[in-house]
């Protein structure tokens, strides 16, 4: 037997520790990070709004001053007559952006199947943080405001840092096997507040040279990442001749028994795989999977359409919590947004922990409708917080736990189960293109929510807005509802033989 | 030898030219030099060292200098003309004995060196009284002199310059805001200067050490397919 037959045998939960090389945790960093310095352009993007809305706008006094003078000083800019106008077309932006990346995100997930994903994540990086230059320094540098150049360069910007994610899941999910996979993929979720958070600092940093410098500054360190990715990153245990993961599998035989005829082919083929690997490294990579394909294998279209509500839910509070805590308890904005921080560490610790007890379980689907179940609970709690912020922070903590884990569970670990299943073992690579379809279809779940949560907030109370996150918190369990039901099935038969056995 | 100094000369003129050429027009408005023994007049010849141009009286040098003095007195003025505007570094200002109406408040913008400017009596003191240290009035004219700093009144401002800006004078009880000590830009929102060579220095290092230390523990071994 090969090596990958070997390790296929091994029990599950040993897996993780046994197996962790120092390359292992390069990748593990080298991913987190380039996904953080993708996450941190964004957060740039939100956090210098004001600077450019007033760069891009003439000094606005009351009717009844006189012109402020020097004109050239104060009113020389006039892209929009006023900040509001600014402020809807940054909104805009937002829009145009989480459009495009959806889009890019089926594409970036075919293509990174199909080339070196080190080369795709590492040009998405470099070429994205040129984008953002362009647009956040060149044109200020330049003086050159243009509505349609600023439209233009977001939509580029959103289909290249859609590579991003995609090749990443993908790379953790080759070196990272399903045994511990809920609890390095929870705690590797974190990347994208980690990122939040790092923006966040840059921007702050260097906001006072202009806001032109807080993009140079993360423009330039995601350039440098996507420059230190090409030379360290490996995409594939088998690049330095580590025994390549075997397909994700219950080490089960009810399973094992289905597939009997299918594994045993497919030893075959790793076999091969590995002499060819040590031999010519000819035509050793596998056929990649076609985007129909992908769409069919089992659980991808449930959990993409789950995903689509749940991300809704997620990107509604990430984009409004600060709107709200200030519109509806008059705190302050700075205030609100350190607050807001608290639903994100909510979240990295549901998503840690929940991969925890889904990989006790070997099943991701019941932890995760048990986690939904909870979030309607929460929601419906922290729609009725009172005006206190320590309660209001631990409730939203709370939230972010049973809303945050989750999405960040379906994004990362799911997908990577989803991708490296035991129908697609063997002959194709079907990891990226899976994550890109799963976080494509959330994607523009998110995108239609910014619209939809601003159109219900102004024509109707707040209070319907948690109606609204509740009612899709409820529609993701409906779209999950039939994996639970299988997966519960097969946890009672598995129990069942165990017990036989005995 | 005249002819290097020539040469020079004009290779220095297109820089010069902008300032020589200031007041050009505004001097050839209306014929004639200043009145004798007029209000612009005895200005330069108190001052020395000034010679005219037209109703235009200006420092002497090898080009045409500043602009101190300009008589606009009996010039058929209905309204005040927008060549004006080329006189801001004047020092004495005569508009009298021109049918003038009315002073609009921006005439006098960036006139901040002005000491005395006579108008046709009928009219204010541009910024009113108040923007004048002193101010009398005879049958042909009304005499406004000694500006004051209209940042510096005891009276608050009706509206006050926007954060990181300070007030200062532009011309008869007009106020500018400038930028205030180390912020720059527009609207003032920017302070200091990036670190550029710093930045990019670091961020090279970092990223090239970085690459090289990645590249030797984890690529090196490493089969492309």
């Amino acid at each position: 037997m090969a090596m990958p037959g070997s390790l296929r045998r091994q029990p599950a939960n040993r897996g993780l520790v046994s197996h962790c090389t120092h390359h292992h945790i390069v990748v593990f960093l080298l991913t987190f990070f380039s996904y953080s310095l993708l996450h941190a352009s964004r957060k740039t993007f939100s956090n210098v709004k004001v600077s450019i809305s007033s760069q891009w706008t003439p000094s606005c006094l009351n009717s009844t001053a006189p012109e402020l003078r020097p004109y050239k000083l104060w009113n020389s800019s006039h892209l929009f007559p006023n900040a509001g106008e600014a402020t809807l077309f940054l909104g805009t932006l937002d829009t145009i952006f989480l459009f495009s990346y959806a889009v890019g995100l089926f594409v970036s997930g075919i293509v990174g199947d199909r080339l070196n994903l080190r080369w795709v994540l590492s040009f998405g990086m470099c070429s994205s943080a040129l984008v953002v230059f362009s647009f956040g320094t060149l044109t200020e540098w330049l003086h050159f405001y243009n509505k349609w150049f600023y439209c233009c360069l977001w939509v580029v910007n959103g289909l290249l840092q859609s590579t991003g994610w995609p090749c990443v899941v993908a790379v953790m999910g080759n070196w990272f096997g399903k045994a511990g996979r809920g609890f390095v993929f929870g705690l590797w979720s974190a990347c994208a507040s980690v990122g939040n958070i790092l923006g966040a600092f840059l921007a702050s940093c260097v906001l006072k040279y202009g806001y032109e410098y807080a993009f140079l500054v993360t423009a330039s360190v995601q350039f440098a990442g996507g420059v230190i990715v090409f030379f360290g990153l490996l995409t594939s245990p088998k690049e330095v001749g580590l025994p390549e993961l075997g397909a994700d599998e219950n080490d089960v035989s009810v399973e094992e028994d289905a597939n009997r005829p299918l594994m045993g082919s497919d030893d075959v083929d790793d076999d091969d795989r590995n002499y060819s690997v040590q031999a010519t490294d000819n035509d050793s990579q596998p056929k990649a999977i076609g985007f129909f394909q992908a769409c069919c294998l089992p659980g991808v279209v449930l959990y993409s359409l789950a995903y689509a509500c749940l991300k809704l839910v997620n990107y509604s509070f990430f984009f409004w919590l600060p709107f709200y805590l200030s519109k509806n308890f008059g705190w302050k904005e700075a205030e609100a947004d350190q607050l807001s921080i608290w639903y994100d560490v909510g979240g990295i610790i549901g998503g840690t922990i929940q991969g925890l007890i889904s990989d006790v379980l070997q099943k991701r689907a019941p932890v995760l409708a048990v986690s939904l179940l909870f979030a309607v609970g929460s929601l419906f709690g922290y729609s009725r917080s009172p005006n206190s912020k320590p309660i209001n922070a631990v409730i939203m903590a709370i939230t972010g736990f049973f809303i945050g884990g989750p999405s960040n569970m379906i994004s990362s670990a799911i997908s990577a189960d989803l991708g490296r299943q035991d129908v697609v073992k063997g002959n194709s690579e079907a990891l990226a293109t899976v994550t890109g379809i799963v976080d494509g279809t959330g994607s523009i779940g998110a995108a239609v929510g910014q619209y939809l949560v601003s159109l219900i907030q102004e024509n109707l109370k707040w209070m319907w807005v948690f109606y609204f996150f509740i009612l899709m918190t409820s529609s993701t369990i409906l779209f999950i509802s039939p994996l639970v039901v299988r997966e519960i099935k097969l946890l009672l038969h598995e129990r069942r033989l165990r017990m036989l056995a005995e | 030898m005249l002819g290097a100094v020539g040469g020079f000369a004009l290779l220095l003129l297109p820089l010069l030219l902008p300032r020589a050429a200031r007041g050009v027009a505004v001097c050839g408005l209306c014929p004639g030099l200043p009145r004798n023994g007029s209000l612009v007049s005895r200005f330069c010849e108190s001052h020395g060292d000034t010679e005219s141009d037209g109703r235009c009286c200006r420092e002497r040098g090898p080009t045409s200098g500043q602009l101190l003095g300009l008589d606009l007195s009996n010039c058929s003025l209905h309204n005040v003309p927008p060549e004006l505007a080329e006189a801001t570094t004047a020092i004495v200002l005569d508009l009298t004995e021109n049918p003038l109406t009315t002073l609009p408040s921006g005439s006098f913008l960036g006139f901040t060196q002005l000491q005395s400017l006579a108008v046709p009596p009928a009219l204010e003191c541009p910024g009113g009284s108040d923007a004048w240290q002193d101010v009398t009035v005879d049958r042909n004219s009304r005499l406004c002199q000694g500006q004051r700093n209209p940042c510096n009144t005891s009276v608050e401002l009706a509206w006050p310059c926007p954060e990181n800006s300070v007030c200062a004078p532009d011309g008869p009880g007009l106020i500018q805001c400038l930028c205030d000590g180390p912020f720059h830009g527009y609207k003032c929102l920017r302070e200091g200067t990036f670190p550029m060579l710093l930045f990019g220095g670091i961020l090279g290092t970092a990223t090239v050490s970085l690459s090289l230390l990645l590249w030797g523990t984890q690529r090196r071994k490493a089969k492309t397919p």
